[in-house]
């Protein structure tokens, strides 16, 4: 589930709602976990109240279905199981399945099922169970997106306790994509019975009401301690709504609240701020192929035009972090050692002379206001290349026209990730030549070949030297300009103890949290 | 369209095209029947149009409810799941016969329309409901209040400020309220947040939403009354009980308010359409759970079959309201001939 594009527009004033696909972290200065004191030993009870943003028309229980609202997300994540989990270092962790391992081509992946894993009626899980559960997910109509390479009948159990998946190609990130759609459901579950089947994981189910649901500890969990007696999920329509019930003390956490309510709850003691960075990439593309920005100077020059320290002081609040043109930059592997591009109006004058760039036209910036922070960053974008003599208009478009029209096709607009913590990730979606979200249309054969080597690396030293280089390469010449990452923002009482950090969905891992009173 | 069965009550028994006369009451049934017959159909010509409108915005049920990322065939899969992929005659003509069993269809994300409506519909019932007798209970009371000395410092003060409320839109109000009584003061609760049944969790959390729904419709209300009073009292009959000096109470109970019962009637009426229409913002703003956000989540999703189900139990709820305000009328201004 990565981006959503149009399920976005209902959040309005506040977050990346739809968009994200959880991520993990580049937490190394960072703490993993919100504000906890280091003496404190996690105490046993209580009920958390949790806002997350939803809209009543969105409403899915399905966990194979596209969950547009971020309360189902969680209300599904918490109940059921994934293979993997996200994680910060690395960047996915086991879950469901234990551990697993690849053959020498990097195709065929075993992965071993958690040891004591059970349904919430006590069914132990068993690899028949997973199997039907990634067939279902296969099927859908998103399946060939999520399990990426995998063809239905690849998928197969070995045994009571594994299940083996054979991919087209070599992939080394498999894991890592199973991390966040790979929900488990007994076999045969029928569809009629989906939102209330049990599941593995570290709360069940109590009740469930238009979006909203209380589910309790699963005192038989696999995965470790569970400390919360029980968590209400409340779904909010809008960031605005969910901010005041927190800062009037009706829930305990609104996850994904946003920068606005943020710089609200500053003066408040009582609240505490967990920015999970990373959380959001949002660049400006700019077309490779054909068009005003073809040429690898003028992209230089608008990646030295631009201002990244005001962009994210401004746009972001200062919820965010400065970014270097490389997507991905929540991965391990992020390349930090290469140079920070900073601005440099006299080199981006002098690139766009000998490119003999048209500085005489105005030229037109897409974008939409499909997550807060977008089109006021095409706006300043625009005033700050102004310093370098390029003429830019922000034109804004609403979403459906804008994915239809625009995406993947425009000459400059912006666009949005939600999935942050892999550089390859980004590589195999939107760079490598024949990726089906090419959004810059970018075709470089080198970028291709480190990238195709990266993923038939076994050796993990071998292959983050592999994607420094790519990375170099993406860094160089790509079409994109990433000025920034926007930080995720959660807002909690003074009680709640070990919420996640992770960025994207990663947010929804609250089996470690505790309350303290 | 207030004033359709108004006028079709009072043209009919004037116009006297039938040469027996049937019992009142029977011709009553008939006006109202086919008075909910036009209704009816005209619903049915707005649902129409709300599929062929979704039709015309970009984008559809299928693109809305896609991953970034399928591709042409995933999205036909979708289209043909959603049943896209058939001409929108057929897809409204399917989703019309169901409408008398009760069967609203399906949404894009495969839930019941019926099953997606049937707590918020209540809810937001109930927060229109309570808003359109809060609304009624306070514009009588004050437009009574300023009719009985005219121009005198009540009057002024109650017109002045119902002017005032009623330039306001509801999510003004709503913002302020919110500010006053639950941040600032901790007075009442700042959000609605529903219990395991799907209804408001305290009557605690109603007070906000209505008053943010009530207010500005108060205002506008205020002034009809306080008009009707004042065209009524220039009225002979009530000249004539004042000379044969009824008291004051018993005029303005007997004669005054009857008179303006029309009007005011009316009035009412027309905010019940204006209450569900600020229930969206209000609903949005206080996190209420009724349809107002189910609406503008399936207009974004372009959902026809869910937008529909929403303007199909709200359009029968205005014209009930509509046809209960004409049958006062009618039976007001029936009094008096």
């Amino acid at each position: 589930m990565y981006l959503n594009r149009r399920q976005v527009l209902w959040v309005g004033g506040g977050i990346g709602a739809a968009a994200l696909l959880a991520a993990c972290g580049d937490s190394d200065e960072a703490s993993s976990k919100s504000p906890a004191k280091e003496s404190e030993k996690p105490r046993r009870g209580g009920t958390l109240r949790v806002g997350a943003l939803g809209r009543a028309s969105a409403i899915t229980r399905d966990p194979h279905g596209t969950q547009a609202n971020e309360s189902d997300y969680l209300i599904i994540s918490l109940v059921h199981d994934t293979l993997t989990v996200p994680g910060t270092k690395p960047n996915t962790l086991p879950r469901l399945a234990a551990s697993w391992k690849a053959s020498d081509d990097l195709k065929t992946w075993t992965f071993t099922l958690a040891e004591g894993a059970k349904f919430h009626d006590g069914t132990p899980v068993t690899a028949e169970d997973v199997v039907w559960s990634l067939k279902r997910l296969r099927s859908t109509p998103a399946g060939a997106s999520r399990l990426p390479g995998i063809k239905p009948e690849n998928i197969k159990a070995e045994g009571d306790g594994a299940v083996v998946l054979v991919s087209d190609y070599a992939n080394a990130e498999l894991p890592l994509l199973l991390r966040l759609t790979t929900f488990v459901l007994k076999k045969d579950t029928a569809e009629k019975d989906l939102g209330k089947a049990p599941g593995t994981g570290p709360f069940k189910l109590d009740w469930f009401r238009s979006g909203n649901a209380r589910l309790v500890r699963n005192e038989d969990w696999y995965g470790g301690d569970v400390y919360l007696d029980a968590i209400e999920v409340k779904i909010f329509e809008s960031p605005q709504a969910m901010a005041n019930a927190l800062l009037a003390g009706q829930i305990d956490v609104a996850s994904n609240v946003g920068a606005v309510a943020a710089r609200t709850a500053e003066k408040r003691g009582d609240v505490q701020i967990v920015r999970r960075p990373n959380d959001m990439a949002m660049p400006i593309v700019m077309r490779t192929t054909d068009g005003p920005f073809a040429d690898p100077k003028v992209r230089e020059a608008l990646r030295l035009a631009v201002d990244r320290e005001a962009m994210v002081k401004q746009v972001l609040s200062g919820y965010g972090t400065v970014a270097n043109d490389i997507l991905g930059t929540g991965d391990p592997a992020y390349a930090k050692d290469i140079p920070q591009r900073t601005r440099d109006l006299a080199k981006a004058k002098s690139l766009l002379k000998e490119a003999g760039f048209d500085l005489s036209k105005t030229y037109k910036l897409l974008t939409t206001e499909d997550i807060p922070g977008l089109a006021e960053a095409a706006t300043l974008f625009t005033s700050q290349v102004r310093e370098a003599g390029v003429k830019v208009e922000v034109v804004k478009q609403e979403s459906a026209t804008f994915w239809e029209k625009t995406w993947l096709k425009g000459d400059l607009y912006t666009t949005y990730w939600g999935t942050n913590d892999s550089v390859a990730f980004f590589a195999s979606k939107t760079m490598v030549s024949d990726s089906g979200q090419n959004e810059a249309g970018w075709k470089n054969p080198e970028f291709d070949a480190a990238y195709k080597k990266a993923m038939a690396t076994k050796d993990a030293a071998e292959r983050a030297k592999v994607l420094h280089e790519l990375q170099q390469i993406e860094y160089d010449e790509s079409g994109y300009l990433l000025w920034g990452m926007a930080d995720g923002i959660d807002l909690a009482g003074a009680a709640v103890r070990d919420l996640p950090t992770l960025p994207g969905y990663g947010r929804v891992q609250l089996e470690t949290a505790w309350l303290a009173r | 369209m207030a004033g359709s069965l108004t006028e079709a009550v009072r043209r009919g028994p004037a116009g006297g095209s039938e040469p027996r006369p049937a019992p009142a009451v029977v011709r009553l049934l008939l006006r109202v029947a086919g008075v909910v017959a036009r209704r009816a159909l005209l619903l049915a010509v707005l649902l129409a149009f709300v599929f062929a409108a979704v039709e015309l915005l970009p984008g559809d049920a299928a693109t809305a409810t896609s991953e970034r990322g399928e591709s042409a065939a995933d999205l036909a899969e979708r289209r043909h799941l959603l049943g896209l992929d058939r001409p929108v005659q057929t897809r409204f003509w399917e989703w019309m016969t169901g409408l008398p069993t009760g069967d609203l269809g399906t949404s894009a994300r495969g839930e019941s329309v019926a099953g997606l409506l049937d707590r918020p519909f209540p809810n937001t019932l109930l927060l229109g409901g309570l808003a359109l007798l809060v609304t009624l209970v306070a514009s009588v009371a004050l437009g009574c209040w300023a009719a009985v000395r005219p121009g005198g410092r009540t009057d002024r003060a109650v017109s002045a400020s119902a002017t005032g409320v009623l330039a306001l839109p509801e999510f003004v109000v709503a913002v302020a309220l919110v500010l006053v009584f639950a941040l600032w003061t901790d007075w009442l609760p700042a959000v609605t947040l529903t219990d395991a049944d799907g209804s408001p969790a305290s009557w605690e959390m109603l007070v906000l939403p209505v008053l943010a729904l009530a207010i500005p419709q108060i205002g506008w209300n205020v002034r009809i009354v306080r008009a009707a009073l004042a065209d009524e009292a220039k009225a002979p009959h009530i000249e004539t009980a004042v000379l044969d000096g009824l008291p004051r109470h018993r005029i303005f109970t007997h004669h005054l308010l009857p008179g303006a019962l029309p009007t005011i009637a009316a009035g009412l009426a027309t905010s019940t359409g204006m209450l569900l229409g600020g229930a969206v913002v209000v609903e949005t703003i206080f996190n209420y759970p009724g349809i107002g956000s189910v609406l503008a989540g399936a207009v974004t999703d372009r959902d026809s079959p869910l937008i529909a189900g929403v303007v199909a139990v709200t359009g029968a709820v205005i014209t009930g309201v509509l046809l209960l305000a004409d049958l006062v009328r009618a039976w007001a201004s029936g009094g008096r001939s």
